[in-house]
């Protein structure tokens, strides 16, 4: 078909007009998703740092992060917190900042870096109708948390090579993965804007000497590694007797040993190339599967879904538990930040060291609302 | 150095484009052109 016109340049500048009118409101969506949800620092943050002060090259760059550092009265031991890995498992984001806004440690210092990939929350995953954001209602009123995606943004990063090669094992994965920090550690100068921010944190571990660092994850109710603490072989053994605490306090979880041959992820370069004790949490999040129906907000926080209703009624799901109720983000955060709270416990009754930390809600008041543990402050 | 090489590409094929636009004849393909350069600018301001 054809329409014939004869002032070609005049219909050519009304409709670069129109897709100028489209680009601004479209460049505000974009845009309108680097701004970074408000974090209240509780009574227990004694500094904020970024991740640029261990490692300076990542400084005025999107991939430089808030490190909060909650320090005890008394000296002790360490603990890094890892939230905001991947920008789709917002259970990990919001235990990170529920920690920031509660914790007092006693004993020991805890690090807790809430958008460890910053530049992962400021984009979502293509295709995957997701949402920008999403709510959490509290006492004190509404408050929203960004919904990301798991890879580096790439306007940050660009483009994927068709195979990424992880730099230290010479392990072979699908391209994008290339911009995963989770496949990207222990990082390194010369790499890729994500390898970078991977050797940020290396370096915090390094220079700071963690002696725990806990990466919190969320997965798919139909992926086998959910409900799930996964150890380095060095941190087996406080895994284990952090999950016996866990499961006195009516949690359902299970421990896997980190694979020696799955190359990048926390639980194995940082426990092989630092002194670090790693571990990784998993929960089941049915809004980055591959069953559900219309995705949303509300998916993200109350985790219904009636066709991974259907699926575990057809016994098709690893969350051997999932019903009509689903897996709302409050027991989906209680079971992270009960893990972080517990592996201090741990730490202490295996004599390893002092980790001591109060102000950590019960789990069973997490599970019934993180609401009242997340008030924004004026 | 890849990004750069990748928006110089992009700024390549956003001129012909443009240039193209306005010199077509046919208003459906002028409609066509107005929606590529969308998310042409968008990347290449690095916006999206």
């Amino acid at each position: 078909m054809k329409i014939e016109v004869k002032k070609s340049w005049l219909s050519a500048i009304i409709l670069l007009a129109l897709s100028a009118c489209a680009i601004v409101y479209l460049a505000t969506q974009f845009l309108s998703m680097r701004e970074k949800e408000p974090i209240y620092p509780g009574p227990g943050v004694t500094e904020i740092k970024m991740l640029s002060d261990w490692y300076p090259a990542l400084k005025d760059t999107a991939g430089d992060t808030e490190v909060y550092v909650l320090k005890g009265e008394k000296e002790g031991n360490s603990m890094l917190v890892l939230g905001g890995t991947h920008g789709n498992e917002p259970s990990g984001l919001v235990g990170a900042i529920l920690l920031i806004e509660n914790a007092v440690p006693k004993e020991g210092t805890l690090y807790v870096i809430p958008r460890t990939n910053a530049s992962g929350l400021t984009a979502t995953d293509p295709q995957e109708g997701a949402p920008m954001r999403f709510t959490i209602e509290t006492p004190g009123g509404e408050r929203w948390f960004r919904f990301g995606s798991r890879a580096t943004n790439p306007v940050n990063q660009w483009p994927d090579p068709e195979i990424y090669v992880h730099a230290t094992s010479g392990q072979r994965l699908s391209g994008s993965e290339t911009r995963n920090i989770n496949r990207a550690y222990p990082g390194r100068t010369d790499g890729t804007f994500t390898e970078k921010v991977a050797y940020g944190v290396t370096q915090l571990i390094k220079t700071e000497n963690i002696d725990i660092t806990v990466d919190l994850h969320e997965a798919s109710p139909e992926y086998p590694t959910i409900n799930t603490i996964v150890a380095h072989q060095r941190a087996a053994e406080l895994g284990a007797q952090a999950l016996l605490n866990m499961q006195l306090e009516g949690m359902s979880i299970g421990l896997e040993p980190s694979p020696e041959n799955l190359h990048g992820l926390t639980h194995r370069e940082l426990g092989d190339y630092t002194d670090t004790l790693a571990l990784l949490m998993e929960t089941s999040n049915p809004s980055q599967g591959r069953l559900r129906g219309r995705t949303d907000a509300d998916l993200v926080v109350t985790g219904k879904d009636k066709f991974y209703v259907k699926a575990a009624q057809l016994g098709r799901l690893y969350d051997y538990g999932y019903g009509e109720s689903g897996r709302s983000i409050s027991e989906r955060v209680a079971r992270h930040v009960t893990g972080v709270a517990q592996f201090a416990v741990a730490f202490n009754e295996m004599g390893l060291g002092s980790i001591v930390i109060d102000g950590i809600p019960a789990y069973d008041d997490m599970v019934a609302d993180i609401g009242p543990y997340l008030i924004p402050k004026t | 150095m890849l990004m750069y090489v990748y928006l110089g590409l992009i700024l390549f094929l956003l001129i012909f484009v443009l240039k193209d636009m306005f010199r077509e004849k046919n208003l459906l393909a002028q409609i066509d052109a107005a929606l590529v350069v969308v998310p042409l600018i968008l990347r290449l301001l690095l916006i999206k």
